[in-house]
């Protein structure tokens, strides 16, 4: 009998944690300018000691201004993907849930495309004509979470199977509205498709980073405090109501904290598919089903599996970049089916 | 009806159990429909009966006779349509699930996991209405989680996958789970379907074991007559959502009443236990 | 062990600190030195999709992320100040050897920036919003155009001359343009255009809308899109095309030999050969230049004008004026119109002025 302590935790949060930080320095180096190791050091330690005004021009700025953004863009959003997924496969029931299966990618796809028809109507500063586009997404993906909300009740409360069945038409619904608008707007959208296949060289100010930051603590804060619970919902709802669990309660916490993170998530990167849905079971595999260590370990482990996969992208046929949904989906999809013939998925 | 006095009871047993109630069920009905237009497809009509620390009260009856509605009444999991369930005061509906299940601990027939836990992460569960919601299993929880397995004879089974072991072993961990809870009242649903009669009568003699040492109330709905007979101090028969009778097996087991609820010929003879024994007769 | 609150509280206190210190250090980074360290000095254009862009003065490094700007910086004499281009650029040959910084739609934003380039051009079709943003970020200015007609091809190609520091370059390629486009519309003038389909792709089946440049030269070049329709790239039924029976299909291609046999496998499709065009072969093979809204888009017209109209194009006798303008060719100027030019590129370089108003 070995239960979790917060020492093993730590520990296992500790080493995934060096792991990040081995893969964020790769990242930093590589990419389609060359850069050394030595340039690389002595310009983050320049950053850190507030002397950047002596970085040289040359490499400093591909490496502050262009990819550590980029990076840190990564972990939030491969964190919050991570966990969204881990929390609707247990709010679910289902291990072929992902992120993206109550229809809120496709909510922020449209609210996307609407910001963009609206763009060239309203005058706007250049500094919120960067932000419309994320600003749209991030509205759309909360219209579609109240919605799906509302279709998911069963007598007052959200009932799982009634959940999916909602989310999934809504999704569907919207990824046909969309598909529709596509083929008949006068503008050229192809840079639209690029954007929903996922990608993370989005501009953004740095307040947006805040808000995100701030965003994914409170949001996957707030569903750590309902992990042990989670573990319960597992074993079934009523045994978990018999073993103490507010059931109802928990659901809701559940649903509106990970589609807040997912559609975060989707509105700076577009929809990047697999972490979500892989990451949780790959978690699962090595450190067990307790979600008190699986929340952390996702959100850890889905921060370094979009690191490296955008270090992919953008080093594999440089100097054109491929979208980091494409590296997760060719990556991710075989990787799933070597899990299922193993029988861990 | 009530539960009667100590004269029907026998003797020896009312030293076992505690004077005082435990569990009150006041004139509890249920009705239940899956279109509010049309009339309620499922009712269960007034019952009442009460229970003592110790005790074990068999729900007999045969099937779609309201028992597990019942069960799940007196869980907290359906609030009744008219009357109460009072456990040691408390009205179980209006307690919290935290509370609840600090008091009340149920055994399903079966319990289905989504992803694989050994058991004795199973068994902890239990612990978990009993302290914050999010925190790590101090060695307190532990050592009683060890002692349920130890109590169930189970311990054995402590390292062992949950969907590697045999039904009957599973039926003992999920009531060590139970028991690990530390409840008054423990509730089970036909605890016995899926099992082999060594294992029935296994599971019911620690169950007696139990109520005596831990001074548990116990619960059980059944469909077996004989073993009933053979374990309940005290039986509610039901029949199409009616409380026929509450009492002692040896007022329960009578032949035209027994015959009338099962709809089967039988025998009723007494045991030198003093406890009733039913013979099922086939053919005619 | 159970975790008391003044544990957990302090392990908030640790993670929120970490985020804090790492938003503090991007937050000092980003007023790290900007990439240019040309003068600073700055001039204000408004530019073809209405945004104020800061050009530094003078233009000396120049990265294009749209062929059509590659062609026209060449056609303006300023190769030598491109530094950096798409892998799309193919347009002169010359093209093909500068640095590529990808794609049109995701280009590296770390090779351009350490190209240390003073402006970007892009183009609304082929570039994104997010790419001129990530820029902006950077301290790179882009200047965007968006043509739509052939007359906005000729004002861009001034304009960006203008900004660029070349106005006199521009100038004289305006008017070569204007000239030829001018000499066609008088061959065509008392000719019916042709009805035809442009055809961008077979299956599906996808043409131009109105709005288009393409379809502006298609009017430029005597003839008339069949398709009249709202979208950029509409796609067309066949039915609509039996009923509208163009003269002729147009294709665009490298190479003429490549479309042949897949003209011929489009006859074989069911419901083709209904359409008379390509029964009987009615078909106008132009080059790419079509498809770029840069100067040696003219050509391509003249070229499709002479396969659409073959009569108007019948050789008069020179005359002395016009004999003169081919023996003394001013300088930077295309030769007489073939399927490609290429710009002269021993000519001595254009004087670059700067900080003109």
């Amino acid at each position: 009998m070995r239960p979790l302590t917060l020492r093993r935790l730590l520990l296992q949060c500790s080493i995934l944690v060096v792991i990040l930080f081995v893969v964020v320095v790769v990242a930093l180096k590589f990419g389609a300018v060359p850069v050394s190791l030595y340039a690389l050091g002595r310009d983050l330690l320049r950053v850190v000691f507030g002397q950047s005004s002596q970085i040289s021009s040359d490499y400093g700025l591909i490496i502050v201004n262009i990819r550590l953004p980029r990076i840190l863009l990564g972990i939030i959003v491969g964190a919050s993907l991570s966990v969204a997924g881990t929390s609707f496969q247990a709010l679910l029931r289902n291990p072929l849930a992902d992120p993206y299966v109550l229809g809120v990618s496709s909510g922020a796809s449209l609210g996307a495309i609407l910001a963009l028809i609206v763009e060239p109507h309203l005058s706007l500063s250049p500094l919120f004509a960067a932000l419309l586009t994320p600003l749209g997404a991030f509205l759309g993906a909360a219209a579609t979470i109240t919605a799906v909300y509302f279709l998911g009740r069963r007598e007052g409360q959200i009932d799982s199977t009634t959940l999916l069945l909602g989310g999934v038409i809504t999704g569907s619904f919207l990824s046909a509205i969309i598909l529709f608008l596509m083929s008949t707007l006068t503008g050229s959208l192809r840079g639209l498709s690029f954007w929903m296949m996922g990608e993370l060289s989005t501009p953004l100010q740095k307040s947006v980073y805040w808000f995100l930051g701030m965003g994914f603590l409170v949001a996957a804060g707030a569903i750590y405090t309902t992990a042990s619970d989670l573990n319960l919902l597992l074993a079934g709802e009523q045994e978990a109501m018999h073993l103490g669990v507010d059931v109802p309660r928990v659901r809701l916490v559940v649903y509106i904290a990970a589609s807040f993170l997912t559609g975060l998530a989707v509105s700076v990167s577009g929809a990047v598919g697999y972490v979500g849905l892989i990451v949780p079971h790959v978690m699962r595999f090595i450190f067990g089903s307790d979600h008190r260590t699986l929340l952390p370990t996702a959100a850890i482990g889905g921060a370094i599996a979009v690191i490296m996969a955008d270090t992919l992208a953008r080093t594999v046929v440089a100097p054109t970049e491929v979208p980091v949904g494409a590296v997760t989906a060719v990556i991710g999809a075989p990787l799933f089916i070597y899990l299922l013939r193993k029988r861990l998925a | 009806m009530s539960s009667g006095s100590a004269l029907a009871r026998n003797p020896f047993e009312s030293a076992r159990l505690g004077s005082e109630v435990r569990l009150s069920v006041e004139q509890v009905s249920y009705a239940h429909s899956a279109n509010p237009a049309q009339a309620p497809l499922f009712t269960l009509e007034a019952t009442s009966f009460q229970a003592r620390p110790g005790e074990i009260v068999a729900i007999l009856g045969p099937n779609a006779s309201g028992k597990s509605t019942l069960l799940k009444l007196i869980s907290g999991a359906l609030a009744p349509l008219s009357g109460r369930i009072l456990l040691n005061g408390f009205v179980t509906h209006e307690l919290t699930p935290r509370t609840r299940a600090q008091r009340i601990a149920v055994v399903q027939q079966e319990s289905t996991l989504l992803f694989p836990a050994r058991a004795w992460e199973f068994v902890l569960q239990g612990r978990h209405s009993h302290g914050r919601s999010l925190r790590f299993e101090t060695p307190d929880d532990i050592a009683i989680a060890k002692n349920a397995l130890a109590q169930v004879g189970a311990a054995d089974l402590s390292d062992r996958w949950m969907d590697q072991i045999s039904g009957g072993e599973k039926q003992r961990v999920i009531l060590a789970r139970a028991l690990a809870q530390q409840p008054l009242l423990l509730l089970l649903d036909e605890p016995t379907l899926h099992l082999d009669i060594a294992a029935q009568i296994g599971l019911l003699d620690a169950l007696r074991r139990l109520a005596a040492e831990n001074r548990y109330t116990v619960v059980v709905v059944t469909h077996e007559l004989n073993l009933a007979a053979e374990y309940a101090d005290q039986v509610v028969l039901m029949q199409r959502g009616r409380c026929l009778r509450v009492g002692p097996p040896a007022s329960i087991y009578q032949r035209e009443l027994l015959e009338q609820v099962f709809q089967t010929p039988l025998t009723v003879e007494f045991g030198s236990s003093g406890r009733p024994r039913v013979n099922v007769l086939s053919g005619t | 062990m159970k975790i008391s609150a003044r544990q957990r509280f302090t392990c908030f206190l640790f993670a929120a600190s970490a985020a804090l210190l790492s938003c503090a250090a991007m937050s000092r980074a980003q007023t790290a030195s900007p990439i240019s360290t040309a003068s600073p000095v700055f001039r204000e254009v408004t530019d073809e999709v209405g945004r104020t862009v800061r050009v530094p003065q003078p233009v000396n490094r120049i990265v294009s992320l749209a062929p059509s700007m590659t062609e026209t910086v060449y056609a303006l004499g300023l190769q030598n100040h491109l530094v950096g281009d798409t892998d799309y650029c193919d347009y002169p040959a010359d093209a093909q050897k500068k640095t590529k910084v990808g794609g049109g739609i995701s280009p590296s934003l770390e090779v351009i920036a350490a190209l240390h380039p003073d402006l970007v051009l892009v183009t609304k079709s082929f570039n994104r919003l997010e790419t001129v943003h990530s820029l902006e970020n950077l301290g790179i200015s882009s200047y965007a155009t968006d043509p739509h007609t052939l007359e906005d091809i000729i004002a861009s190609s001034k304009k960006l001359s203008d900004v660029l520091g070349v106005p006199e370059a521009g100038a004289s390629l305006a008017a070569d343009m204007q000239r030829h486009l001018a000499d066609l519309q008088k061959r065509l003038r008392a000719l019916p255009p042709k009805r035809v389909l442009f055809v961008v792709w077979t299956q599906p089946l996808m043409s131009v809308g109105k709005d288009t440049f393409i379809a502006d030269a298609l009017r430029h070049a005597g003839a008339v899109s069949i398709v009249d329709a709202e979208q950029d790239w509409p796609q067309v039924s066949l039915e609509e095309v039996a009923r509208l029976q163009p003269d002729f299909l147009v294709f665009s291609a490298s190479h003429s030999d490549a479309v042949s046999p897949a003209v011929d496998a489009l006859a074989a499709l069911p419901g083709w050969n209904i359409v008379g065009a390509v029964s009987n072969r009615r078909i106008a093979v132009i080059s790419e230049a079509v498809n770029r809204p840069a100067p040696r888009i003219v050509s391509a017209i003249e070229d499709l004008a002479r396969q659409l109209h073959p009569d108007a194009f019948v050789e008069k006798p020179e005359s002395g004026k016009e004999k003169l303008q081919k023996e003394n060719p001013p300088p930077n100027l295309p030769p007489a119109a073939q399927s490609s030019y290429m710009p002269d590129v021993s000519q001595p370089q254009m004087a670059i002025s700067g900080g003109c108003a």
